[in-house]
């Protein structure tokens, strides 16, 4: 249960101390219920759909225990770690897990599937074993990780093993609607831009923290803003042409939007300075003009955007069949499983489980849904945020504050783009999209918050007396520094 | 490595936080925007898939004229499944059809979601019937038009392709709306003689499925004047009373603007008279309104044709194409390329095109003392909920009454004057003051002009107003003029009295 990923066991760490997480506990059997309800109401109106009579049973309770059962498992595990980590962050990331198998079960399972071992499995089945996946993924990270020295020492280790994977999406990348972003190895596929995101805030956090006295104190008039001096500023320039280079070599715009907009937020969050925002936007605006200018992509994105009716049934015809579904839930939704019509027995918007599941349950489980998962993702990101504001030192700061920026901006991302506020771009919707690489990733991400925030969210046990080989683990520092 | 150097990051980090909630409550705006306030219209789009689907499984509302006959109604095949049974053909470019193989096209497509049991007006039946799903009941539309003025007016075009739009101009209401060659709707709304129907219709000369009252562009001619003047005389650029000094001598050897000739030379009997604009519009002198135009300016003829409906799609039942003064582009003022293009466009030719529809909307707006009505066809949706009437809705007052009434007494004398009459035989409506204009829309080459008439009667108390276009129909006396006096003369002695 206690697997410790690189770090040598310091003789400091307690016995096993199963320690009680009762709020973490009420909130899973609240999560549980809203779970089992919705599965009701699936199932009730699926057999209603086909004909059958009224039973008031979940659309599919094996998959429903299994999923619930490992949500239990993922808390006992840190109930007996003992660990002092946040209690809100599971239950919501169990919430939205959850919502994602009521939609995968509810959308035809015909559409994906995959044969394993002579069996094949559909869309839901697969999601959920993602989603076991993902749920082991963040319960290890958080139990496991004991130490931050493994990430903030190799920064640049980390730096580099992004640049090959973005270099390896570029050369080995193939095509999916027009933008390189899945790398196949034997059996396997993955969205390499994913993982990237994770690794970038990795080193970033390690680059900012370091040179964070620089970037404050140093400085340059250039016109009527206050900037550092150049080399400083090489960093920022390096990071707009990675984006642009994204841009331009993947046709991937949602991830580059992403990784400017999480490195943006991250060196005004070290800085506090927002003439450095400032500089940002306007490269945003002069690479935005480039792009524009120079590639057919990212004029019929904007194009569509600015009016997708024009060209309803050609290219505006994923973004207008979203608004239509956002439109079809009005406030209360149509219910699940009771909307997205078929039109000649297709789902009315092509790629819906991917890059429309928020149209999808705009739908079906209307304005109130809608403004409820918006809800869970800013629970998440308000928690993600606290751990960072008490982190013990810099780097875990920005650590949790870039972690949970790239889940949180991703998730902007996606709604807004599926609800015509800003250009679509075809980035997952964080715990809810159908796909391994987005799940993994983003369990990563929350197990790491988890493990950051060991010490941040109960009052710290009474100080002991400190010792001086104790660089970074975690629960180290006292809290009562800040 | 652990140094706190600087501020703590506490501010940036909730400052961000900030942001980022504001960004999500934009959504969850964003989302109401979409779910409330424009749901109902999303939800009514013809192509939602959800109109798609419920048009297949619901009995579809009828279509009602303005005396209550049927337009459009359903049958039950041998399957007992309902299909689409249209009353005359003559409707059908303006109804279009509903059929099982090929969707729905003309009104049936506009008004799908009603017509199919979709289009519950408030958010708060829709909100009902997401609570209580049941079996959905088409609305009946009940339309202005008269089932009769529509036969005389497709009779009357015969084998003629063109278009007649009457409409009153109090009110925007249609009272016909006609498009030649029509189709067999019937034949295409049924599922056995579909596929047959609509590719024999598709191939057919003279593009039947066109609605060309509503889609049809057309080269205006000395219709157009009638803009020309609302133009120049609300602006203020001429007077009544305006005459130019070198329009007679131009007469003979053609008006020299740059270079390019403008000629005339079909009114040889007003010799040396400089025309004033009454007799201007009289005799339809192009030399006339070439200069009226060039005085009026190209930014003020575009701005003051906008106001009439041009350059966007007019407001109506059914979709538009836009009528245009210019293709716009040129750098002269309004789009124009230069004075040639001006002159020109200014007396009906050039890059002018426009809609029937719109041509008559120009001709009820003059009658209505310069108040444009919005277009109506469908007056009132009645459900199972009871009926949702439309009422008259003016979009905007394009001139001054006296302007109006300036140009409608010089259309009065272009039809009851005896230099008038020359150009307009046929056009009046005998013992009814009659007022109009033709046009003779030049199509280059050899080709035989597009005949043209808009006009509207009683000149003094206007009930109707109408414009016609017959395609290759010669001069505006010779096919349009009579079409126009005998449908004014029907809807106002017979059908209406």
């Amino acid at each position: 249960m206690t697997a410790r990923v690189g770090a040598r066991p310091p003789r400091a760490v307690p016995r096993l101390q199963p320690r009680l997480r009762r709020r973490e506990t009420g909130l899973l059997v609240l999560v549980g219920l809203i779970v089992v309800l919705g599965s009701v109401s699936l199932g009730v109106t699926k057999r209603q759909l086909a004909g059958q009579s009224l039973t008031w049973l979940p659309a599919d309770g094996g998959q429903l225990a299994i999923y619930l059962g490992a949500l239990l498992v993922a808390h006992l595990a840190l109930v007996l770690a003992g660990r002092r980590s946040d209690q809100v962050l599971l239950p919501t990331i169990g919430l939205l897990g959850g919502i994602s198998l009521l939609l995968m079960e509810r959308l035809p399972q015909s559409l994906v599937t995959q044969s394993r071992a002579g069996r094949s499995f559909g869309r839901a089945s697969i999601q959920l074993g993602w989603l076991l996946l993902a749920i082991g993924v963040i319960a290890i990270t958080a139990i496991g990780v004991r130490s931050d020295a493994w990430l903030r020492r190799y920064k640049y280790t980390w730096a580099a093993a992004g640049i090959v994977l973005l270099l390896l999406t570029f050369l080995f990348g193939n095509e999916t609607n027009g933008a390189l972003l899945t790398i196949t190895v034997g059996p396997f596929s993955g969205q390499p831009t994913e993982l990237i995101k994770v690794v970038l805030v990795i080193f970033l956090a390690g680059y900012l923290s370091d040179f964070r006295p620089l970037l404050v104190s140093a400085s340059m008039r250039l016109g009527p803003l206050r900037l550092p001096p150049v080399p400083y500023l090489l960093p920022m320039l390096a990071m707009w042409a990675m984006a642009l280079g994204i841009v331009v070599i993947q046709r991937d715009l949602g991830a580059a939007l992403l990784f400017f907009a999480v490195f943006l937020a991250l060196v005004y969050i070290a800085t506090n300075r927002a003439s450095y925002v400032v500089l940002g936007l306007l490269l945003f605006v002069l690479g935005s003009v480039i792009a524009y200018q120079l590639f057919g992509t990212v004029r019929d994105r904007v194009d569509i955007w600015f009016n997708p009716f024009v060209d309803a049934s050609g290219k505006g015809y994923q973004v207008v069949q979203s608004l239509y579904a956002f439109g079809r839930g009005g406030i209360i939704g149509t219910g699940l499983g009771a909307g997205l019509p078929l039109v000649a027995g297709r789902l009315p918007i092509p790629a819906i489980h991917t890059d429309f599941p928020f149209a999808a349950l705009g739908e079906e489980l209307g304005l109130i849904g809608v403004v409820a998962i918006l809800g869970l993702y800013l629970v998440l990101i308000e928690r993600g945020l606290r751990v960072a504001a008490s982190a013990a030192d810099d780097f875990r700061a920005l650590l949790a504050a870039g972690l949970t920026l790239v889940v949180g901006v991703q998730a902007f991302i996606i709604a807004a783009g599926n609800l015509k506020l800003i250009p679509l771009t075809g980035v997952t919707l964080p715990f809810i999209s159908y796909g391994g690489s987005s799940l993994l990733a983003n369990g990563v991400v929350v197990g790491l918050l988890l493990a950051l925030s060991d010490q941040g969210v109960e009052p710290p046990p009474p100080p002991r007396p400190k010792r001086g080989r104790r660089p970074a683990f975690l629960g180290g520092t006292p809290h009562g520094a800040r | 490595m652990n140094s706190r150097d600087g501020a703590p990051l506490g501010q940036g980090i909730a400052r961000v936080g900030l942001i980022l909630s504001l960004l999500f409550g934009l959504i969850a705006v964003g989302a109401g925007y979409w779910q409330v306030v424009r749901a109902s219209e999303l939800t009514r789009a013809p192509d939602n898939p959800l109109v798609i689907a419920a048009a297949r499984d619901v009995v579809r509302g009828k279509i009602l004229d303005r005396t209550g006959a049927t337009l459009a109604t359903n049958r039950k095949d041998a399957n007992g499944e309902p299909y689409r049974v249209y009353t005359d053909r003559s409707l059908a470019p303006l109804i279009g059809y509903a059929s099982p193989v090929y969707g729905t096209a003309g009104l049936e497509r506009a008004y799908n979601a009603q017509l199919s049991g979709q289009g519950s007006p408030n958010s708060l039946d829709d909100l009902l019937s997401k609570l209580a799903p049941g079996a959905a009941q088409g609305d009946d539309l009940t339309l202005s038009l008269s089932l009769k003025l529509q036969e005389a007016a497709v009779k009357a075009l015969g084998s003629d392709r063109g278009a007649v739009v009457m409409l009153d101009p109090r009110t925007g209401r249609v009272l016909a709306m006609a498009s030649t060659p029509t189709f067999n709707a019937n034949a295409i709304a049924n599922p056995v003689t579909a596929v047959a129907a609509f590719n024999r219709t598709a191939a057919a000369a003279g593009q039947p499925f066109l609605d060309r009252a509503t889609m049809g562009e057309y080269v205006p001619g000395s219709v157009f004047k009638i803009v020309t003047s609302v133009a120049a005389l609300g602006s203020g650029a001429i007077s009544a009373s305006t005459t130019y000094p070198q329009q007679p001598a131009a007469e003979q050897t053609g008006l020299l603007i740059s270079g390019f000739r403008v000629h005339d030379a079909h009114h040889d009997f007003t010799g040396s008279l400089a025309l004033d604009y009454d007799q201007a519009i009289e005799v339809s002198c192009n030399i006339y309104f070439a200069l009226t135009g060039l005085r009026t300016g190209g930014a003020a003829l575009s701005d003051w044709a906008g106001r009439l409906g041009f350059g966007a799609p007019i407001p109506f039942d059914l979709p538009t194409a836009v009528s245009q003064v210019t293709n716009g582009g040129g750098s002269f003022g309004g789009g124009f390329k230069d004075d040639v293009e001006l002159a020109n466009a200014a007396y009906g030719q050039a890059e002018t095109l426009v809609t029937p529809l719109q041509m008559a909307l120009v001709a009820a707006t003059v009658a209505n003392n310069g108040v444009l009505m919005r277009p109506e066809l469908v007056t009132s949706i009645g459900g199972p909920n009871g009926n949702q009437s439309i009422g008259p809705q003016a979009l905007r007052t394009v001139m001054s009454s006296g302007v109006a009434s300036t140009i409608g007494d010089a259309m009065g004398l272009a039809v009851e004057s005896p230099w008038g009459r020359i150009f307009t035989t046929g056009a009046a409506v005998a013992g009814i003051p009659t007022a109009g204009k033709t046009g003779t829309a030049q199509l280059g080459g050899s080709a035989e002009p597009n005949s043209w008439f808009i006009g509207y009667a009683p000149a003094n108390n206007p009930q109707v107003a109408i414009a016609v276009v017959v395609e290759q129909g010669g001069h505006g006396s010779a096919r349009a003029a009579p079409i126009a006096g005998s449908l004014m003369t029907l809807w106002l002695k017979t059908l209406n009295p």
